[in-house]
């Protein structure tokens, strides 16, 4: 399974950064610094559906004790930190031709900002108990508790009006031209397989790591 | 193609350089990710066959 989908993710995200980034026209108000829009606008999707991901795994692992929903955690946090981290990266770079300024404590900026020390928090928690069980029950609760964060950097935008522009897709429509809304589309396709095959990786790791004494892990490898 | 020439496409009109910093380090970050993972599960298999194998 691991290799189709890394092998689909990696050539639709190619197919969609090369589209947008060498075929796709020119912005006519930011002109050729608008192409990091395909990285940008994709990992900071994924940014946030790791995290609602973490959290229906977070309610599982709470509600009926379901040992492999906090291991997803644990497994998806890094990589929740690492896109949020390219999300946060790619619009600093970005706002340095377009808004003069690589950084501003703007309503959206502010709360992505929080999503990733959230992450990181999951992780030092999970990381800090000796007892692995208690780990994952307070690792599972300090989850539920960040998913207040979510609808703030959603709504971010429309609340407070700040630096950063309102969504540019959203379900009634799309304020995007379609030459440069398609390839932006394919690259959203292409990172969430290339996403899902390392959470398949970070999560085999992971197990292997918690259930190394097991019978069937011996069986396994 | 939006570009005509190999210097337009580095040059962007002056924002190349944000551009292909952007993708290139994003590209090496994820490329690391799926490094180091891979390498650590061949890690820790190596680990568990050697105690299999001692117990």
């Amino acid at each position: 399974m691991y290799p189709y989908l890394l092998f689909i993710g990696i050539t639709t995200l190619m197919i969609g950064w090369i589209w947008g980034v060498l075929y796709a026209p020119e912005d006519s108000q930011q002109g050729n610094s608008y192409r990091i829009i395909f990285l940008h606008v994709p990992a900071s999707i994924f940014a946030q559906t790791i995290y609602y991901f973490m959290s229906i795994c977070a309610l599982m692992h709470i509600v009926w004790r379901v040992k492999l929903a906090a291991y997803l955690i644990k497994s998806a946090a890094p990589i929740g930190a690492m896109i949020t981290f390219i999300a946060l990266f790619s619009g600093s770079i970005w706002g340095i031709p377009t808004w003069g300024t690589w950084w501003q404590w703007d309503a959206r900026i502010t709360s992505t900002l929080i999503l990733f020390i959230m992450y990181l928090g999951i992780l030092t928690l999970h990381g800090s108990f000796s007892n692995l069980e208690k780990a994952d029950r307070l690792m599972s609760i300090l989850v539920i508790v960040g998913v207040v964060n979510l609808p703030i950097i959603k709504k971010s935008v429309d609340w407070w009006s700040t630096l950063h522009q309102p969504a540019s897709i959203s379900t009634s429509g799309s304020s995007i031209d379609p030459s440069m809304l398609i390839p932006l589309l394919i690259s959203i396709i292409g990172l969430g397989f290339t996403l899902i095959s390392l959470g398949i990786l970070s999560s085999r790791l992971y197990i292997l790591k918690r259930e190394k004494n097991k019978k069937w892990v011996l069986e396994h490898v | 193609m939006a570009f005509n020439t190999f210097d337009e496409i580095i040059n962007m009109k002056g924002h190349g350089i944000y551009v292909w910093l952007v993708y290139s380090i994003s590209i090496l970050i994820i490329v690391v990710s799926f490094t180091i993972t891979r390498m650590r599960i061949k890690n820790i298999c190596k680990r568990i066959n050697i105690n299999n194998a001692s117990g």
